[in-house]
């Protein structure tokens, strides 16, 4: 403790700090290269006409006017809308209902937790490969299945057909997708003191009560917080999609990332960049209001 | 149960208290059957279409293999080259998980061991470069690769995916070296070790934990891209393995029988690794999504 009398505080402080910047350094160059850059270059050629290998030139909102009247793109809005709000609904109730299932002491619930992790813990393209073939009309698992149930639906084009092409989608995303809310919850669920519930019992509550004044508050934050992560990365996935149905049949699944991939095929990164640039805004707000959230008790 | 028992012992008769925790166990078992059976049917269905005779998948399609085979993944390996495509997916990986667990350690300490300025900022951008999808990244990035030179090699697939590999680094690590009592590090600097020293002889092996589970969502998330992947690498011999599997479905006729030979092979390690350290990973994306 003798060193900080001897040593000039304020030369030391210095030195601290430049300690303290140059292990943030590399990280912060990185970022700013890999992340900050691209992320502006992109809004920027989004309002060009360039091309690979092109710069182009300013063209101000024609790319955006265009999309504005792309069918294609206004059922990818359409789609990632309807994507995000049935898949993570879905991936709330079940995920919240299996951690309540699960928080409880039964015998072989650690095995019942390790098995219902799988689907998040394999990769995310081999469960959509695998949904493509459970989905195929002939030698699919699913028709196979539900025959073996008794439910016999004949030969069912599953991926092919519009009515069921993006169920079909959001079945896939929701089965990888659940367990990261199941285990966010039930981690919720087990921070929550024994206590509490033993007082709400003393004061009479029941069941319901005990769920809507104890266990409800113990997880809101998290639920909140997943929900803004899970719609911002189920937003912008582009696996499930891809290796689904590429969008098809005719745009009845197309998400805008897939829509931005086929864009950069054709060379006019421009116009491809508009697609996901025209998403911002709404982006921006989720990306707001979980940064708020997951930063409040920072500092 | 035993929160159940408590309540409804105090306000019914016993014998009824006690069939409806019978009661509630076996429906809490069957609901988790039922659920189990759902989860685990597409896993179980890759596995086994992986082991059938490739005429028999779609001909005479079964529940049940009529006749098990390794003709899938000698196809797989012999035919079509996915070792290759293995190894490349475990340079990448493994090389993006060192870099990033270096750095991110060092940054994260700062971030949370020092007051300085601007640290709110570079724990902001940490925050939104962590949710910067790489949906709105990847046409920069390519064209970024391109004049860099680095586009279609595996060291510029490297690059970009440090744009995710480090803030979730950084994000994660800054909360498990929360958890290191400063007066350690304190104690170690008086008895004569520096800062950098602190930082790597007590505040890392205390964090062995989080670091592991850091590192297996570093190599997870590199080992599972596939749009940066499908952007930059253009030749057969540089591609990873989801790349590869992508490039099987692209046919008319899609080869399930190796496909599924090859999401099985891709499986293996990240399956090895969960069920190694599942507890560490459990704790680590928790501490990352909300903390307290």
């Amino acid at each position: 403790m003798t060193d900080a009398t001897i040593a000039p505080p304020r030369r030391r402080s210095y030195r601290l700090a430049a300690f303290a910047y140059f292990l943030v350094l590399p990280v912060m160059v990185l970022l700013v290269g890999l992340v900050g850059y691209p992320f502006v270059y992109a809004i920027f050629i989004s309002f060009t006409d360039a091309v690979v290998g092109n710069a182009g030139k300013w063209i101000g909102f024609a790319n955006f006017a265009y999309l504005a009247q792309n069918p294609s793109f206004l059922s990818s809005i359409a789609n990632t809308v309807i994507l995000v709000l049935v898949s993570d609904g879905l991936k709330l109730l079940i995920g919240l209902g299996l951690a309540l299932l699960v928080n409880q002491q039964f015998r072989g619930r650690g095995i019942v937790r390790s098995f219902l992790m799988l689907p998040w813990a394999m990769p995310g393209f081999v469960a959509f490969l695998a949904w493509r073939l459970l989905y195929q009309p002939i030698g699919g698992g699913l028709s196979l299945a539900l025959q073996a149930l008794g439910l016999n639906l004949g030969i069912v084009d599953w991926l092919g057909q519009r009515p069921t092409a993006l169920p079909s989608v959001i079945v896939a995303t929701v089965w990888r997708g659940f367990p990261f809310w199941f285990i966010s919850i039930l981690a919720a669920l087990q921070a929550i003191p024994k206590e509490l519930y033993e007082a709400a019992r003393v004061d009479g509550a029941n069941r319901w009560q005990q769920f809507w004044s104890v266990t409800f508050p113990g997880i809101r934050l998290v639920v909140i917080v997943t929900a803004l992560l899970s719609s911002i990365w189920t937003a912008n996935s582009f696996e499930n999609v891809w290796l689904l149905t590429q969008g098809g049949p005719s745009d009845a699944t197309m998400v805008f990332p897939v829509l931005a991939y086929f864009g950069m095929q054709t060379q006019r990164i421009g116009e491809a960049a508009s697609v996901s640039v025209a998403t911002l805004p709404v982006l921006i707000i989720l990306v707001l209001l979980a940064t708020t959230l997951m930063h409040r008790d920072e500092d | 149960m035993t929160d159940l028992a408590a309540t409804t012992a105090t306000h019914t008769p016993a014998h009824s208290a006690g069939d409806r925790v019978w009661l509630g166990r076996v429906a809490t078992w069957i609901v988790a059957v039922v659920v189990l059976a759902m989860v685990l049917f597409p896993i179980y269905w890759m596995i086994v279409t992986s082991l059938k005779i490739p005429r028999d998948i779609l001909r005479t399609p079964s529940l049940w293999p009529h006749a098990f085979t390794l003709e899938n993944y000698r196809i797989l390996i012999a035919d079509k080259g996915f070792l290759t495509n293995i190894v490349n997916s475990l340079i990448v990986s493994l090389t993006v998980t060192v870099i990033a667990l270096l750095f991110s350690s060092f940054a994260a300490y700062s971030m949370v061991r020092f007051r300085y300025r601007f640290r709110g900022v570079f724990g902001r951008v940490i925050l939104f470069a962590y949710l910067t999808p790489t949906s709105l990244l990847f046409i920069p990035l390519s064209v970024v690769m391109a004049q860099l030179h680095l586009a279609n090699s595996l060291v510029g697939l490297i690059l970009v995916y440090l744009t995710f590999a480090l803030p979730l680094a950084t994000w994660l690590l800054q909360s498990y070296f929360r958890s290191v009592p400063r007066e350690l590090e304190e104690q170690a600097m008086i008895d004569g070790l520096s800062r950098l020293g602190a930082l790597i002889r007590i505040v890392l092996p205390l964090s062995a934990p989080g670091l592991a589970a850091v590192a297996i969502f570093t190599f997870t998330g590199a080992w599972n891209e596939l749009l940066l992947a499908l952007v930059l690498i253009t030749s057969e011999s540089q591609r990873t393995a989801p790349l590869a599997l992508n490039y099987l479905i692209t046919s008319d006729v899609l080869p399930w029988g190796p496909l599924m030979a090859g999401a099985v092979v891709s499986s293996v390690p990240l399956m090895v690794l969960y069920f190694i350290a599942q507890r560490f990973m459990v704790v680590g994306l928790t501490a990352g999504s909300v903390k307290g």
